[in-house]
């Protein structure tokens, strides 16, 4: 009972660490907390279902679906985002840019799919193993192995490899990173694609049991951001340990989603600005 | 330039022609010619203000040029993008230095060397090279930058410079704020390396610095070249006129 | 010589037209913002929940730009302190039946306290981890509204009832719009006072320039926790408000809240008088007042929000002031920016030399077998000592690395020696902080002047006054209304003016922002900074780094004429010939230990100093 427990507070642990390292490999290189990671997860989840609807294979659906989320990751940057760190490396008008983002696309999401809950292919989740006694997905299994494999890596990179360090150098002193050779631009370009990958993957991951809503970037962005506070913005590791430690921790799940605007005026959302 | 181009010439390291170049509306340097030839070292003197550290960040790319030449070895670099000139064309050692402070002194000297990293041969042996000029920064390779005092960071941002094997070395003010043992070595650094041939632009407010370490110099104020001169040229008169400039 | 006084006449007789037209337009203003309240007060229930809920909302906004403009403190705990407000007027009102005037001034005290608590733990810790400690309160505060059994968990609990009016006052209508009408009125005249007073340099200082705040005698830690305090103070009012609007419940004050007030500031436009309050209104109002599909109008909402920051990153106030210098100089100034109307550093004007002062031999500044590491077990000074007699010019040189600018700092109170005594006029001074040092007459300067680059040259200098102005945070909260602020607004512009001009910065320089001075400029900024307050002892770090020949003459100037003065000056530079010019002694350090002190000519034909440090 306990294992099964355990097993299930893992998988979704994975996601929000999945999502917190979205959040942190953005911030590692550029100092920019993209609010509209959430959304990229949600993008993800959205388009390969509306293919899958569509009648197109799983795998096609899934990387499309994907793709999206990586190529939305990069406009951000490219439109929300430096032309605000253009004007001043220091400010925080990034939080209003992409929060913005985040609305629009939730929205867009919303009058496009409608606002209501809809399919999402089962993709691996019909599969169970059982592991003394618990009973665990395929899709569950492949979504700690991935976090895993994700976390690993990015921890070699960022610790044994001269790009990793360039990572750091970058955000430190952009122009003089630049004045040694290193393309600045592309690095944060690459760190925002990487950020949409991770959050389209977690949204893969997790859509056969979430299905397809416009408002599940909400949650898993909130998830993935308190993970990130808590762990520590510039120590992702410990933000992927955080994920799963939040996710066991029932009492944070309820309240993070007990949703209402202030002015109570308006609908559902407990996303900044939504 | 009273090269005759009737005979193939090894290209100048550094050709600047016409240069005007600024920040926002406003031209900083109007009309700027100064050539650097291969294996010099040329001193740029001037008082705080008259545009020396525009001039480095315009060869850099980091200041938007508007008119004239930028040439380095040869190649047109006005419209390539910093990191581009940074892949050994141009070095810097900027003014304040800025070393990556959170990073170690190897670390630091191999990201100097960045677009080298897949020739190990090449990065060994330019590091062998740093460390035979700068034995100090060998003994400290993997302490943190910041443990280091004033001048052994200004070897490592020297350093670090060589680790691309640039073209042309360009370094802002390396003197500041060192004691006058430290500027002596330093001193020593930049002759070994007009030595072993390397091409090199010093900004440098301490004229006794530049006269001792450079070939030729020239004088910028408001922006423009004013003077220019051999530095075995410059006798008591020329001094008192570049001192006329800095003042 | 008349004609100068009747300047100066006209000068002060313009200034008084002009604070007094000043006064009248304030009261005219609030005149204006009375009757429209009044109005609101009348309005329909949409108006009146509208126009509370923006108060509110506009009275947060402002308390977080207290901390986030003028403080750099990115607080997200602010939807907690709200929340802390809110609750506390609820509960106890509906369990305890307390008066909501007495809980009042419990919840702005109360959380004010709180403020002051998270403050001091959080800043410990800076930048980036303050805004995750805050972030974190916000957290448990919400999770713990949300848990217990009083506080009415996920639900929430209806707020209090504000008593209506009596019969006679019943003419003002309801009684809820004028009570949160006047506690914004009242957030409004806080925080503009404070943005008008000359306490706000003090706080950019501290934002941007801490040791340059701190050497001017700022207890920099203790103004933030205050500054801290008092914004948190104001997120209670805006909670003890705000349960009168109706239901309280934990949505309300969820972290996204903190996100959503932060939002806010930066869209208006942060650290401005108006931005804030514009943001709050936007955003609060926007989603009721555009009434057409839901999600479209959030497409636009989202829309705004990115058009906004990316065509104008300084928010909504700074389209209009780019609008409004585009309109004032239309014609831009085809050539370079124009120098200030003097002459760059004009020639200092001082007075021929007297006969030469006499260097008493009363000690000034006695250091005594100190020793400091910055790591227990490690050394960076060994055992120095050094005696600077009064009104001498005495020197600290040495190698890079060995130890000078430690003892700067520990003479300037940047650092505590681990053993030793500092003695400064007969006062033992090593344990005392920095933020005490100005007051025993110890003024320093740094290496590389860190000043407020958003600030005028002559605002910068006024900093160095901040221990000679008693009370000064004290009466910002309400600095236009105190004739000794008048005073002492006028005083220290003077004394700025007279600093600036001692060491050649004249009226020209005065007005100029420092982001768009040059390099020596800004050095002799800080030398004025320095010296605005008469100090009886002044340290200088590496004065001339950076200066040309001719900048370093005019140092050289102004430091023989502070001699004249009768100051001491202990000043650390590399620059042989002009210590060895300037200096009635030195002391000369190697690796964190003495290596000998004495006259200038002596320290210069000493072996041992060739050895280490000269050369040849």
């Amino acid at each position: 009972m306990l294992l099964q427990v355990l097993l299930s507070g893992l998988a979704i642990g994975a996601v929000y660490g999945l999502m917190a390292m979205a959040f942190a490999i953005v911030f590692y290189v550029t100092r920019v907390i993209n609010f509209a990671t959430g959304q990229l997860l949600m993008v993800s989840i959205m388009i390969t279902a509306a293919l899958s609807r569509a009648g197109l294979p799983d795998i096609v659906s899934v990387v499309v679906g994907v793709l999206a989320s990586t190529v939305a990751g990069v406009l951000i940057y490219l439109l929300a985002v430096r032309p605000v760190l253009r004007f001043d490396r220091f400010s925080f008008a990034w939080l209003v840019s992409t929060l913005g983002v985040a609305i629009v696309l939730q929205s867009l999401a919303a009058i496009i799919w409608g606002p209501t809950s809809r399919g999402f292919p089962a993709l691996l989740n019909r599969d169970n193993l059982h592991i003394g006694g618990a009973g665990i997905s395929v899709q569950e299994l492949l979504t700690i192995i991935v976090a895993i494999v994700v976390l690993v890596g990015f921890e070699l990179v960022r610790r044994r490899t001269l790009f990793g360090k360039l990572g750091q150098a970058i955000s430190a002193d952009p122009e003089m990173a630049s004045a040694i050779g290193a393309r600045v631009t592309g690095f944060a370009i690459a760190a925002f694609a990487i950020g949409g990958l991770l959050a389209g993957v977690a949204g893969i991951l997790v859509g056969p049991i979430t299905f397809s809503n416009p408002y599940l970037g909400d949650t898993y962005g909130i998830f993935g951001f308190i993970a990130l506070m808590i762990g520590g913005i510039e120590r992702p590791a410990a933000a992927m340990g955080a994920g799963s430690c939040s996710a066991s921790c029932p009492s944070v799940r309820t309240r993070s989603s007990a949703r209402r605007r202030p002015t109570g005026s308006r609908s559902s959302s407990s996303w900044p600005c939504c | 330039m009273s090269a005759e181009s009737t005979t193939p010439v090894i290209a100048p390291a550094l050709r600047l022609e016409g240069l005007y170049a600024g920040y926002g509306r406003f031209d900083v340097l109007h009309d700027i010619a100064l050539h650097v030839e291969r294996g010099e070292a040329v001193a740029l003197l001037g008082p705080n203000g008259a545009g020396k550290t525009t001039l480095l960040r315009a060869i850099m790319g980091m200041v938007k040029q508007r008119r004239g030449v930028i040439e380095v070895a040869g190649t047109d670099v006005s419209r390539l993008p910093t990191h581009r000139i940074a892949r050994g064309l141009v070095g810097i050692v900027p003014e304040g230095r800025r070393l990556f402070l959170g990073q170690s002194v190897e670390d630091n000297l191999r990201l100097g060397g960045l677009h080298l990293r897949h020739d190990h041969a090449r990065t060994a042996q330019l590091l062998r090279s740093v460390f035979d000029l700068f034995p100090v920064v060998e003994r400290y390779r993997a302490r943190p930058a910041t443990a280091l005092s004033g001048g052994e960071q200004q070897m490592v941002a020297i350093g670090r410079m060589m680790m691309s094997d640039p073209e042309l070395m360009l370094l802002d003010e390396p003197s500041l704020g060192l004691a006058p043992l430290a500027i002596q070595s330093m001193a020593d650094a930049l002759l070994a390396l007009r030595e072993r041939g390397r091409s090199i632009l010093l900004v440098e407010q301490r004229v006794d610095l530049a006269l001792q370490v450079c070939d030729r110099i020239y004088v910028l104020s408001g922006g423009r070249i004013v003077e220019q001169g051999a530095a075995d040229d410059i006798d008591g008169r020329g001094r008192a006129l570049i001192d006329a400039y800095l003042g | 010589m008349t004609a100068g006084i009747d300047m100066a006449a006209g000068r002060t007789e313009r200034a008084r037209s002009r604070s007094r037209f000043i006064g009248l337009g304030a009261v005219a203003l609030v005149v204006v913002y009375l009757a429209a309240n009044l109005g609101v007060a009348h309005g329909s229930y949409y108006v009146q929940n509208l126009a509370e809920v923006g108060a509110v909302f506009a009275i947060l906004a402002l308390s977080l730009d207290l901390v986030a403009g003028m403080t750099g403190l990115y607080s997200l705990g602010h939807a907690g302190l709200f929340a802390l407000g809110a609750y506390a007027t609820t509960l106890l009102n509906a369990n305890l039946g307390w008066n909501v005037f007495i809980l009042l001034p419990l919840s702005v005290v109360g959380v004010g306290i709180v403020g002051v608590v998270l403050g001091a733990l959080s800043l410990r810790v800076s930048g980036l981890y303050f805004a995750i400690m805050t972030f974190i309160f916000t957290l448990v505060v919400t999770v713990l509204i949300s848990d217990l059994d009083f506080t009415g968990g996920l639900q929430g609990i209806a707020g209090p009832t504000f008593p209506d009016f009596p019969e006679g006052l019943s003419f003002l209508g309801s009684s809820v719009a004028w009570c949160v009408g006047i506690a914004f009125l009242v957030t409004v005249v806080i925080v503009w006072s404070i943005r008008s007073s000359a306490f706000y340099p003090v706080l950019l200082a501290i934002r941007d320039a801490e040791p340059f705040a701190a050497s001017a005698g700022v207890r920099t830690g203790v103004v933030r926790v205050m500054m801290f305090g008092l914004s948190a103070a104001l997120a209670g009012l805006a909670g003890w408000a705000f349960s009168f609007l109706g239901f309280v419940s934990p949505g309300q004050f969820n972290w996204t809240v903190s996100v959503n007030i932060l939002v806010m500031v930066i869209l208006g436009g942060i650290n401005t008088r108006l931005g804030p309050i514009i943001g709050a209104i936007f955003i609060s109002a926007f989603p009721v007042v555009i009434s057409i599909d839901p999600l479209v109008q959030e497409v636009i909402f989202g829309a705004i929000f990115v058009l906004v920051i990316v065509f104008f990153p300084r928010g909504i106030v700074g389209i209009v002031t780019s609008l409004a210098r585009r309109i004032r100089r239309r014609p831009l100034p085809a050539t370079e920016p124009s120098a200030p109307d003097t002459a760059p550093i004009a020639e200092a004007e001082l007075a021929a030399a007297g006969e030469e002062p006499q260097v008493s031999d009363e000690i000034a500044l006695e250091v005594r077998d100190v020793r400091f590491g910055y790591v227990r077990g490690t050394t960076v000074l060994d055992g120095i000592d050094m005696r600077v007699r009064r009104g001498s010019i005495h020197g600290l040189i040495g190698p890079n690395g060995s130890g000078k600018s430690t003892l700067v700092n520990l003479i300037s109170g940047a650092l505590r020696p681990t053993t030793g005594t500092i003695e400064a006029n007969g006062h033992r001074i090593e344990r005392l902080g920095a933020a005490g040092r100005p007051a025993r007459g110890i003024m320093r300067t740094f290496q590389t002047a860190v000043l407020v680059r958003e600030l005028s040259v002559r605002q910068n200098a006024g900093i160095g006054l901040y221990s000679r102005v008693p009370r000064i945070s004290g009466r910002s909260l309400a600095w236009p209304l105190f004739p000794s602020a008048h005073r002492d607004d006028r005083a220290i512009r003077t004394r700025a003016t007279a600093a600036l001009a001692r060491v050649g910065l004249g009226s020209g320089w005065a007005t100029a922002r420092v982001a768009d001075v040059p390099h020596g400029v800004e050095q002799l900024t800080q030398l004025a900074a320095a010296t605005v307050g008469e100090p009886s002892i002044l340290i200088l770090d590496e004065p001339l780094a950076g200066l040309s020949s001719g900048e370093v003459e005019q140092v050289s100037e102004i430091l023989r004429q502070l001699k004249r003065d009768g100051v001491t000056v202990i000043v650390v530079e590399h620059q042989t010939r002009f210590i060895f010019e300037m200096c009635d002694e030195v002391t000369v350090l190697a690796a964190g230990e003495l290596v000998t002190s004495g006259s200038a000519a002596a320290v210069r034909a000493d072996e041992r100093v060739r050895e280490v440090y000269l050369g040849q």
